[in-house]
């Protein structure tokens, strides 16, 4: 399971996340996006040594200045769930007789088809300097 | 290629650059080692008493804040009595 995965399904629910520096933010996480930016809201901000707090209506915290997130239990099974639902639609949309051979999340037609559908044009696009042909 | 995909599902060791200590079961990591522990407890040395062990649950660390993962050995583990170490905790890092 991919940290971001548990992440994005962490929305509305309550986290606790501490900074590089110790300051801690509780919240409920209102949306977060690939780089862990993540915006709060009704926050308690204590300070690194804890004993100063604040109550912050909203906020916002950078990825890269993030420790580490401390996120509900419950939420491992709920995001698990989630996977094997997506795993099973994936597979029932592939076909029965595919013989899906464990492609995972990412389908198997994620990694293929893009690298066909693009190869071609590129290759004899304006851009193409390897005029092996000609020389 | 160096992968976490060895450790996933089983009990490991976290040290951060804090120099906490960190147990929990690898649930997930991405390229950038960013890593999700699932019943995670820490880990908290001191001179004075034996090892206090924090229960911290569902836990996600940022790769940038690792220092290191190991794998444990659970019947080592288990066999050990963490009431009775006592240890320096780790220093954290300093620039």
């Amino acid at each position: 399971m991919l940290p971001l995965s548990l992440l994005t399904a962490a929305q509305n629910k309550p986290m606790l996340v501490e900074l590089k520096n110790g300051e801690t933010f509780n919240g409920h996480l209102v949306n977060c996006d690939n780089f862990m930016n993540i915006t709060l809201r009704e926050v308690y901000q204590t300070s690194a040594d804890g004993d100063r707090f604040w109550k912050l209506k909203e906020c916002y915290i950078r990825g890269s200045t993030i420790k580490y997130l401390r996120v509900p239990d419950t939420l491992l099974d709920a995001v698990k769930e989630e996977q094997t639902r997506a795993r099973e639609a994936g597979r029932s949309a592939r076909g029965a007789g595919s013989g899906g051979g464990g492609g995972g999340t990412r389908g198997i037609g994620g990694r293929g088809a893009p690298p066909r559908g693009r190869g071609g044009p590129r290759g004899a696009g304006p851009r193409g300097t390897r005029g092996r042909g000609r020389g | 290629m160096a992968s976490l995909q060895g450790y996933v599902d089983r009990r490991v060791l976290l040290v951060l650059q804090d120099g906490r200590v960190i147990v929990g079961t690898l649930v997930g990591f991405d390229q950038k080692s960013n890593v999700v522990l699932s019943e995670s407890k820490e880990r908290v040395y001191s001179m004075e008493e034996g090892v206090e062990e924090i229960p911290l649950g569902l836990y996600l660390v940022k790769g940038d804040m690792i220092v290191l993962i190991g794998e444990i050995d659970d019947a080592i583990d288990e066999a050990v009595d963490l009431a009775t170490i006592h240890a320096e905790p780790i220093l954290p890092i300093r620039y």
